[in-house]
């Protein structure tokens, strides 16, 4: 069966925090809603479901790619040149510092871009249902929901105070 | 505002989002005659800056022979990564401690990384006049013969390439945090505006909509973005005053420097943030977002940073003179007291005697003008500082001798002629106006992309910000949210 978005948009945030218990009284998860904002709100303070996320792992794995190549590259250059400074060893790590520290850092920043993009799943082709009126202050409550539950869920919203209703198909 | 008691509410208490969005959507697309001409002027100063360039280009060309007169271009360098290089730092570390005064100076602090293009651009031609690690070429580092540099002898590239590549990594780290704070704002841009510049935003917004989902990765994305910019910058800065400073000096060895040069850096960019704003809250028509509150919070971080810009310099010079080491003693004769004494009073009067002066007072910390002409003066400061420390080391073409105390005067002379000083040329003062008004000139063009101010940081704090009465008078409740 198809899937619908249906958002409604508040401009009070406390009607819009009573409308995502009304939805979870009307039989949705929380998996099925999320509030749009124009500012960050702090978390929980619509109810919502806990955004857990995991992306500290890409600069972590960047990060550990930069190292391993700094300092492949600098002890098989003091390999293969070796050359005894000042009674030093030849692999020794003074000279290596900068190097793994700049390549752990570039690898880290590359893979934390490639992080922003993956997590954030961009490019987006469509922005999906939305309101300029978000950008106002108001709060949107999009809801993803089966085609035959779309009526009960426009209901379920404008009896919460939605100022208006929209529908369309769920991206 | 005074609320009677003496106590001051902030300006943005008024502000309400549609009025922030409608305002500063309509800052983007409206066209401003004094803008206009502003930005025509720079454009000319910055015509000269590149016709400076050229002609030193044609002149002297890149070389070991010529380096001597890129002098001023290598301290323009310097000052451009610790002024506008190092400003993106101001938004990260007050995001970082979450403070609610920095609202207003996010972006602003965040749209210098677009300078961070000019400053990528103007690194090029220095890697072509920083000499050789290994002088002679005979595949052996040899002490008196070859350059004693922080890179050792290895490894393939340096050290021009890793410089470069450090550098490269620092805009690119700077622009990645612009884009990810800006892009609810490029999606209210995009949707309030038409033309080319909303088709642009729209592109880069890439479909923001404001989940709870998108606000958290941005929140996290944000704060290790800014924690790898942070040690990026200090690496640049590093690098940077080893290698086109110190190595280029014989026998000058200072710990201290590298951490000098970085504290430079963010105490420019303390007062280029404050200067900017400044600037936007007299003549930019943004006075509803800009209290009082910016200046009096930021003055205190300025005073820090000048007290430690102090303690920094004494270190670097007790050292020194304490020592009574000949190379140690004719290198802060060269930077200090004697080759580019002017340059160093005004260093060391701009950089630390006017901003503590000043801000050591608590009615001039808590105002807007005092802590602007304290950001101004360190600025000045910061240039001055450059120069003493670039001009007279690529003036140095014996790179490789063992110490610059070995150096001996001509006949007639008081100085070695290596370590004179050298006075800027018109080519050199046609590139320092153009280093300037190119990083004003991109700001602005910026402007005309961007809101300068933060809408949905504004927003947030409208959120946690509350103006209550208790007994007789009225105070301003702030809320936290974690």
């Amino acid at each position: 069966m198809a899937k619908q978005s249906v958002l409604g948009l508040y401009q009070n945030a406390e009607y819009a925090a009573e409308a995502g218990d009304a939805l979870q009284a009307a039989g949705l998860t929380k998996d099925d809603y999320d509030f749009l904002t124009g500012a960050p709100y702090p978390e929980g303070a619509f109810g919502e479901r806990h955004v857990s996320h995991r992306l500290y792992v890409f600069p972590f794995v960047g990060a550990l790619c930069g190292l391993t190549a700094g300092i492949l590259l600098t002890s098989m250059t003091q390999m293969a040149y070796p050359l005894v400074t000042g009674g030093k060893p030849i692999l020794s790590l003074p000279p290596m510092a900068i190097v793994t520290y700049e390549g752990t850092m570039l690898g880290a920043i590359l893979f934390t871009v490639l992080g922003i993009l993956f997590e954030s799943r961009l490019p987006r082709p469509s922005l999906g249902l939305y309101d300029d009126r978000i950008t106002e202050g108001y709060i949107g409550v999009i809801v993803t929901c089966e085609d035959n539950q779309a009526g009960r869920v426009e209901q379920v919203l404008t009896q919460a105070g939605a100022v208006d209703v929209k529908r369309g198909e769920a991206s | 505002m005074a609320n009677g008691n003496g106590h001051i509410t902030p300006v943005e208490v008024d502000l309400t989002d549609q009025g922030i969005t409608e305002h500063l959507s309509h800052k983007v697309f409206a066209f401003d005659r004094r803008l206009a001409y502003a930005m025509a002027g720079l454009g000319v100063l910055f015509i000269l800056g590149i016709i400076g360039f050229v002609m030193r280009a044609v002149g002297d060309g890149f070389s070991d022979a010529s380096r001597h007169e890129w002098g001023y271009y290598a301290a323009m360098f310097a000052f451009l990564l610790c002024t506008a290089g190092t400003a993106p730092l101001v938004a990260v570390a007050f995001r970082w401690t979450k403070n609610h005064w920095r609202r207003p100076l996010s972006r602003a602090s965040e749209m210098f990384a677009l300078v961070g293009i000019l400053n990528l651009l103007w690194f090029i031609p220095l890697m072509a006049l920083l000499p050789a690690i290994d002088l002679n070429g005979d595949g052996h580092l040899e002490v008196g013969v070859d350059r004693r540099t922080v890179w050792f002898e290895g490894p393939i590239g340096a050290p021009l390439w890793w410089d470069m590549a450090a550098m490269i990594g620092l805009v690119v780290c700077g622009l990645a945090i612009l884009w990810v704070s800006a892009r609810p704002d490029m999606s209210v841009v995009a949707a309030r505006g038409s033309g080319w510049r909303a088709a642009l935003m729209r592109k880069l917004a890439m479909g923001w909509q404001g989940t709870k989902r998108d606000w958290r990765r941005q929140q996290a994305f944000l704060a290790m973005l800014g924690g790898f910019y942070f040690m990026l910058l200090i690496l640049v800065h590093t690098l940077v005053s080893l290698d086109f400073a110190l190595s280029l000096v014989p026998g000058w060895k200072d710990s201290i420097l590298a951490p000098h040069h970085a504290l430079t850096g963010i105490q420019a960019a303390a007062g280029t943030v404050l200067v900017t704003i400044f600037v936007m809250r007299t003549w930019g028509g943004y006075g509803r977002y800009i209290g009082l509150d910016p200046f009096w919070a930021f003055s205190k971080v300025l005073l820090g940073l000048t007290l430690l810009w102090g303690y920094f310099w004494f270190s670097e010079f007790m050292t020194f003179w304490y020592g009574r080491d000949p190379t140690e003693q004719s290198v802060i004769k060269l930077v200090m007291f004697e080759s580019y004494r002017t340059a160093f009073l005004l260093n060391f009067f701009f950089s630390f005697v006017i901003p503590f002066g000043l801000l050591l007072w608590n009615g001039v910390r808590k105002s807007v003008l005092g802590p602007t002409i304290a950001g101004a003066s360190v600025i000045i400061g910061a240039f001055f500082m450059m120069v003493r420390l670039y001009v007279p080391a690529f003036n140095i073409r014996d790179v490789g001798a063992h110490s610059i105390a070995d150096f001996e005067a001509g006949v007639g002379q008081a100085i070695p002629s290596q370590l004179l000083p050298v006075t800027p040329d018109v080519w050199d003062v046609f590139i320092i106006l153009g280093g300037l008004s190119g990083t004003a000139l991109i700001f602005l063009l910026g402007t005309r992309l961007l809101p300068v101010m933060s809408m949905w940081e504004t927003k947030e704090g409208l959120l946690y910000m509350l103006v209550r009465p208790l007994l007789k008078g009225r105070y301003m409740v702030l809320g936290k949210p974690d």
